[in-house]
């Protein structure tokens, strides 16, 4: 009778461990997550990271290889040839990745782009905090469950980050109908994930000081594997009893953590950051085949020819908006820098691959019919978010009086020929579509809306007259009122 | 926050462009490698980091050995 009791004991007990605990008869079980987060299309280390992968899969039975999400975007041989991020979505196949989170930047390929580049890839894309119901965009699903083996199962639940707008950081026409929602507070909706798993992974695309704030919301995660703020944590934070990585960018480090698991628990878990320099092996195959994306002519052939080099936001910024001038045929043009993403051009040609560098996202342009109070407004917001000159421009030249602290207290327009502009006259005006949509200006013209890119229209505009120098132009100044 | 000074800047930018907002002599000098940008837990963050609000940053001189 007593023996009996016993039993029927331990049966309750295991029920209420439920069937999710994974057991593992005692012995500890290994495994391994290699992560990359960030890596902007930079292909050229993907073959070092499928030999270390599969280096890995020869001794260790359990190796996932995860991206925390910016698979896309800083490299033109992945994001502007005619399959938009299709080269990124083939390397990462061949590297055998298990699944990637959605950062920000996914979505500059655009939804239909998205949905061809996801029925590619062999590994889902996960996040919870968005929906797409109702969209281009097909629904991904917020989490995916790893096993190890019939016992063991890791829930990777995949969260996104949301600017001070309520979106991720692109072009806001490229999650047109989406509704993002926080990602801290979806996430503790799926904190049962844990219960039911027994191990819980956020694979989160927040940035490091949000994923603290995650950390201290939900202890029921494990590790945090993040991206967004190119963090390097070469020693694993932990906050919470939760242990938190990320790895850089650009595929220059892989993150490697290694749990050990214990009756469907994790018992101890480290993490380690592998500079891509100390690896030495690649896998050839790959190489080959990145050798290819990357031995694309087109990118290689020359637009034009810089005749003394580049450096700095006003040269750079006047041949981008002189481009818009000429090609568009506008009265002025204006480039903020932080679309100018690169810092200096050498003398000598300009390749394709050059100008998407320079201007990599893909952005179309905007012409609004604006009147000068309009065009100052423009320039006024510019200057305040950026307390400095912001606008770089073509066809005027401006100032802006300042009172020393960054804010704006007057803006001053002449064109060519140093005349102040006509107050009563309407201008044509191009402007690039983030600035168009992002900063805050007067306009009574919503804008139309070309078809082309403002790095398209620089590279005709390099076709046609061949040979440009920008040697000491200025053409935004500012004075500080004493 | 930059050195603890509060930088307004765009929706989109990154660690640099804040550097840029905080300090254009600063961002030279992250720009030649001189400077080096950590976060308010002592990590590195890239220059090309991007950015969430309320994020706290810090610069410091790059240490000799590193040079």
């Amino acid at each position: 009778m007593r023996s009996l009791v016993w039993i029927a004991g331990l049966i309750v007990l295991l029920s209420f461990q439920g069937h999710s605990q994974g057991k593992t008869a005692g012995k500890p079980t290994e495994v391994i997550i290699l992560h990359v987060n960030d890596m902007h299309a930079k292909i050229d280390n993907l073959p070092k990271l499928a030999y270390l992968a599969d280096s890995l899969r020869k001794t260790h039975l359990y190796v996932f290889l995860v991206s925390a999400g910016d698979n896309f975007t800083g490299n033109p041989v992945v994001d502007m040839v005619a399959d938009k991020g299709y080269p990124m979505i083939d390397l990462m196949n061949r590297c055998g990745f298990t699944v990637s989170a959605f950062g920000n930047h996914e979505f500059d390929l655009g939804q239909e782009n998205l949905n061809k580049r996801f029925q590619q890839a062999k590994f889902p894309f996960i996040c919870c905090n968005f929906d797409a119901t109702g969209t281009v965009l097909k629904q991904p699903k917020p989490y995916l469950v790893l096993k190890a083996g019939n016992k063991i199962h890791i829930a990777v639940l995949g969260i996104i980050e949301l600017n001070d707008k309520g979106i991720p950081d692109t072009h806001p026409s490229k999650v047109t109908g989406i509704r993002f929602y926080n990602g801290i507070t979806k996430a503790k909706e799926y904190s049962w994930l844990k219960k039911k798993y027994g191990i819980l992974i956020g694979l989160t695309h927040l940035g490091v000081e949000t994923d603290v704030k995650l950390a201290d919301s939900m202890p029921e995660f494990d590790e945090i594997i993040g991206g967004h703020s190119h963090t390097l944590i070469e020693k694993p934070m932990m906050e919470n009893g939760v242990m938190i990585v990320q790895d850089g960018s650009n595929l220059n480090y892989i993150g490697k953590t290694t749990l050990r698991i214990e009756d469907g628990r994790v018992t101890a878990r480290s993490d380690e950051v592998i500079p891509i320099t100390a690896l030495h092996k690649a896998d050839s195959a790959l190489v080959e085949l990145c050798g290819k994306y990357n031995r694309n002519e087109e990118f290689s052939k020359v637009a034009g020819i810089a005749e003394t080099s580049f450096k700095g936001y006003d040269a750079l910024g006047s041949l981008m908006t002189d481009a818009l001038t000429h090609q568009l045929k506008v009265d002025f043009a204006f480039q903020n820098r932080g679309g100018i993403r690169v810092f200096s051009l050498p003398q000598g040609p300009i390749t394709i691959k050059d100008i998407y560098q320079l201007d990599p996202f893909g952005n179309l342009v905007v012409i609004f019919r604006m009147k000068a109070e309009e065009i100052k407004s423009l320039i006024s917001y510019a200057y305040n978010l950026e307390k400095g000159i912001d606008l770089q421009v073509s066809g005027m030249i401006y100032s802006v009086t300042s009172d020393g602290q960054g804010h704006c207290l007057g803006v001053d327009l002449f064109d060519d020929s140093a005349k102040s502009l006509d107050p009563s006259r309407e201008y044509t005006v191009a402007m690039n579509s983030y600035i168009a949509a992002s900063y805050r200006f007067n306009h009574a013209d919503p804008g139309t809306t070309g078809s082309v890119t403002t790095a398209e229209i620089l590279i005709n505009y390099l076709k046609e007259v061949k040979k440009v120098n920008y040697t000491g132009v200025k053409r935004a100044m500012q004075i500080v009122k004493p | 926050m930059m050195n603890n000074r509060e930088v307004l800047i765009f929706s989109g930018a990154t660690v640099a462009d804040a550097v840029r907002a905080y300090s254009r002599r600063s961002a030279k000098l992250l720009e030649n490698g001189k400077f080096r940008v950590f976060d308010q837990y002592g990590n590195q963050t890239e220059a090309d980091g991007e950015l969430t609000e309320g994020q706290k940053l810090f610069l410091k001189k790059r240490e000799h050995e590193d040079a």
